[in-house]
């Protein structure tokens, strides 16, 4: 498909958000996301996981020498049985692991060490707004290393980084329940955030995540293989569906097949058309143990991911989820201060101020944050629910508590003084107002406006209007 | 043959007999090292300033960067490593003429094989005295070449050893054991290198090895395995049943253990299976030979390599092996045979529950000459491993001890333990030392 069959066919995606085919089938995608596991070790040896120089963090182990044996590193066994008890999964009780084995250059010892008959979670679910995403099986594997080609065509060498062979990895393979790019692309970004809380993966998104998505717009499905990141994986989906789409409208059929995504021409390409079905192999890998995960379930603890929490939350204080995931999503801190707060003022009252006054000046509260700072927040926030101070006192409490100051040296008073004389000044320059006013209530705007911007945002303009108002009455004797 | 051979002699008997494919040259005679005990290493085990070639020309030039767990445990106990030992490619055969290193001699018969796959290390256990050697098992290859080689040969527990540095045939196989002319030896040497070992996981389960405690007093002996046995083999296995009876006040009953006649054959799919993935790393691209055209495709590269390095067995094993671990024949060969390793290990149990230990021959012939081993065929090669297959394939603990002479060739009898307990094997070891009398060859340079 050229450039211009290209370009027709993602605007095309855009108005088709099922993708609806001519013979009622409906977009599957299936994805395998490969997740990288933040262990400060490899997966079966103690080499450390970051390094920056090709092949400097490599042992017998690693390389796979001869004589040398993996050792398993508890850290990633937990990480792993979180995850899959997070995807709520069936956890088998006794886990072991599986040779499979591919001749490949990246690959030390030609087989991979990876889970094949006995993954450590099966069977389990993540819902993605609402809808429920299946999730086949997760199971803990190692990376092998990465080649690189360098040298102009013709006279290229291979050049092969074993920094990340061993590095620990989580497959997680779902259902084919997706069935927009939108929905693969949420459904990771959403897994991502959790996992990112639950476990520590990664921040940055485009770099760990790898997935191979499987894909079938009719019968046939195409899988697409190693996409780097969230916005490569929307592409290369909607790219391919609009592909598949455009063969079978014109009665042609889809080849199963394994395709790339090439980033820079933003297609899928065909990487190789399979004769026959790779076969693995599959051993026990004898060097490791079997594994009993029963303890290690009940000395784990239960992490409360974000989006869970905002679930919960929405539930438990009756408050609107998207407000709760806005939440949860600035800080988790910043939805403990909300917790704390709906146990003394109502829920939504809470949750308006929460987002509002205290999510504005988060950025300056939350690296203070401590008993006094979240006590002063409480305060002042009750204050404004008990009608002992006004709202826009309470922004500035609140402003003020974010700077660092004391909230109670801002005396109310004063500050309305400060308001009153601000109306009054000008009231005084612009008599003309007065009389407008009676048979043009916008006469008052003037004022308003021009208060609004002494005030800088210290007032609401409900307080504003209130004051000018008043002002004005009072002058109108 | 005494303590004081010189270096120089001693390659001029290796020149002979092939035992070992290295010798240090840190010694000028074996007299020096005077309270040390010398030992070798089969070519499997990774030793610091060797060699590790595993008996295989795909490994030539390779040194390893680390000791193998067992071997820097006996160096660090103050024994001294003389030299690797010479074996069959990668632990693949009986008689040790899989070698790519020559092919080690029998010091009872020049003409004769050694056993194998640790030929070397039976061989040069038997013509250095006082010497240790450190050999591996998969399925027997410490009790055959011991019974060839009339010395005696320790395979312990599975894991009871670390197999950390041990180049793999087998991995959920393969045993580090001893071989040494003295039941002494055992007791000394085994301590040394066994227990647990935060580099081998498979070596952390085990309970701690005894050596006291109660001995041997009643042995089982399958009626199985008392088939196909060479008339000579058969009738001095009896003499030494009666001396046992008589001697010892052992009890011996015959029992009934069908389950063996499958032994073999899961033996050689589990084995194989593990075999032809351990295998695959020997490609020419990291170390051992290289294949100096770099310019090719990599399947083409490590195709050649493979081809041109690894000798007839290791290729039959390697098809073997990735055959029986193909889908569609996988549940048909490769997990069928792990049914079946536990149902020889539940028969086994079952037996144990009433004996101390099982008793069996240890080879059904005499070391055979060589020039009848190029005449086998490999089925009947892979037969002649009936009787050590079993308690290699269970990971049991068992020990091939001389047991009488037919034309100056030793006969093996070989004991079965259960699990972890070695030190049942030791006691019977040192009670029938005490009374049978083991016969050495006079070797010449």
């Amino acid at each position: 498909m050229g450039r211009e069959g290209v370009a027709r066919c993602g605007k095309k995606m855009d108005f088709h958000l099922h993708f609806k085919i001519p013979g009622g089938e409906l977009l599957r995608i299936g994805l395998e996301v490969h997740v990288q596991l933040p262990t400060r070790s490899k997966l079966f040896c103690p080499c450390p996981t970051n390094a920056l120089e090709p092949n400097s963090s490599i042992c017998p182990t690693c390389l796979g020498f001869p004589g040398s044996r993996p050792v398993l590193n508890r850290k990633a066994l937990e990480m792993a049985v979180s995850i899959a008890r997070f995807l709520q999964c069936r956890i088998s009780p006794q886990v072991w692991f599986s040779r499979k084995t591919y001749f490949y250059p990246d690959l030390p010892k030609h087989f991979q060490i990876t889970q094949y008959d006995s993954p450590i979670g099966t069977d389990g679910l993540f819902p993605v707004e609402g809808k429920n995403i299946g999730i086949w099986r997760v199971h803990l594997e190692e990376d092998p290393g990465r080649i690189k080609r360098v040298g102009k065509a013709g006279e290229e060498v291979s050049l092969i980084d074993y920094n990340r062979s061993g590095i620990p990895l989580v497959e997680i393979v779902t259902a084919p329940d997706l069935s927009s790019p939108d929905e693969a692309r949420r459904f990771l970004a959403e897994l991502m955030v959790e996992l990112k809380h639950m476990i520590g993966t990664s921040g940055d998104d485009e770099q760990s995540i790898r997935a191979d998505a499987n894909i079938s717009v009719g019968e046939e499905r195409v899988e697409i293989k190693n996409i780097q990141g969230l916005r490569n994986l929307e592409r290369a989906l909607r790219f391919e569906a609009g592909r598949q789409q455009k063969l079978l409208e014109a009665g042609m059929k889809v080849m199963r097949e394994t395709r790339r995504y090439d980033e820079e021409r933003k297609v899928t390409v065909s990487a190789r058309e399979k004769e026959f079905e790779e076969d693995y192999g599959y051993i026990g890998e004898p060097d490791l143990g079997v594994y009993d995960l029963t303890s290690l379930l009940n000395a784990l603890p239960e992490v409360e991911t974000p989006l869970r929490r905002a679930q919960r939350i929405s539930t438990v204080y009756m408050v609107d989820y998207d407000k709760a995931r806005q939440m949860v999503l600035t800080s988790m801190a910043l939805a403990d201060l909300f917790e704390e707060m709906a146990k003394r003022v109502h829920p939504e009252m809470a949750m308006n101020w929460t987002l509002g006054p205290i999510s504005n000046s988060w950025p300056q509260i939350l690296p203070r944050i401590n008993e006094q700072v979240t006590r002063d927040i409480m305060e002042t926030v009750k204050l404004v629910a008990d009608r002992s101070i006004t709202d826009s006192e309470g922004r500035r409490r609140i402003a003020a508590i974010a700077a660092g100051e004391c909230p109670e040296d801002i005396s109310c008073a004063i500050q309305d003084e400060v308001l009153e004389s601000f109306i009054s000044d000008y009231l005084d320059k612009h008599p003309q107002i007065i009389k407008d006013y009676s048979s043009n209530p916008k006469a008052a705007n003037a004022v308003i406006g021009h208060v609004m911007k002494l005030a800088k945002g210290k007032y609401s303009s409900q307080e504003i209007v209130d004051a000018v108002v008043k002002e004005i009455n009072k002058r109108k004797g | 043959m005494s303590h004081s051979m010189s270096l120089s002699e001693l390659q001029a008997l290796n020149q002979r007999y092939q035992a070992f494919t290295e010798l240090s040259n840190d010694f000028t005679c074996l007299q020096d090292l005077s309270n040390r005990t010398h030992f070798s290493a089969k070519d499997n085990l990774c030793a610091l300033g060797f060699q590790a070639r595993a008996g295989s020309k795909i490994l030539e030039g390779y040194r390893p960067p680390f000791d193998a767990t067992a071997v820097r445990r006996m160096k660090e106990e103050g024994a001294i490593l003389i030299g690797k030992t010479n074996m069959d490619e990668f632990g693949f055969g009986t008689f040790s003429t899989n070698s790519a290193y020559g092919i080690p001699r029998n010091p009872f018969d020049e003409s004769r094989s050694c056993g194998g796959s640790s030929g070397g290390a039976a061989a040069a256990a038997c013509l250095l005295p006082g010497h240790v050697s450190l050999g591996v098992s998969t399925g027997g290859s410490i009790s055959c070449p011991a019974c060839f080689c009339g010395v005696i040969g320790l395979t312990p527990t599975y894991g009871r050893v670390s197999r950390y540095g041990l180049i793999d045939y087998a991995n959920s196989l393969d045993k580090i054991g001893l071989l040494v002319r003295e039941a002494a030896s055992l007791q000394r040497w085994l301590p040394v290198i066994s227990g647990r070992d935060s580099n081998d996981p498979t070596s952390c389960a085990q309970p701690p090895l005894t050596l006291s405690g109660r001995g041997i007093e009643s042995v089982a002996i399958p009626r199985e395995a008392l088939n196909h046995l060479d008339p000579d083999v058969h009738r001095t296995f009896n003499k030494a049943l009666a001396s046992l009876i008589g001697e010892h006040g052992i009890r011996i009953e015959e029992v009934s253990m069908p389950s063996l006649r499958y032994a073999l054959s899961a033996y050689y799919v589990l084995a194989t299976s593990e075999a032809s993935t351990n295998l695959a790393r020997y490609c020419g691209m990291r170390f051992g030979v290289r294949n100096p055209d770099i310019t090719k495709h990599f399947n083409e590269f490590f195709a050649e390599t493979r081809s041109a390095y690894f000798g007839t067995e290791a290729k039959r094993r390697i098809l073997l092996g990735t055959y029986a671990r193909m889908v569609g024949f996988r549940e048909r060969y490769y997990m069928k045979a792990l049914a079946v390793r536990q149902l020889i290990i539940s028969e086994y149990q079952r037996i144990f529950h009433d004996f101390d230990a099982v008793l069996t021959p240890t080879m059904p012939f005499l070391a055979p000459k060589l020039d009848d081993v190029k005449k086998m065929r490999p089925l009947e090669v892979y037969q002649a491993d009936f009787l050590t297959v079993p308690p290699n394939l269970a990971g049991l603990p068992h020990i091939s001890l001389p047991c009488g002479y037919i034309q100056s060739l030793p006969v093996g009898m070989q004991l079965v333990a259960p699990h972890w307990e070695e030190r049942v094997l030791l006691d019977a070891a040192r009670k029938w030392t005490s009374t049978f009398t083991l016969k050495f060859p006079e070797v010449s340079f």
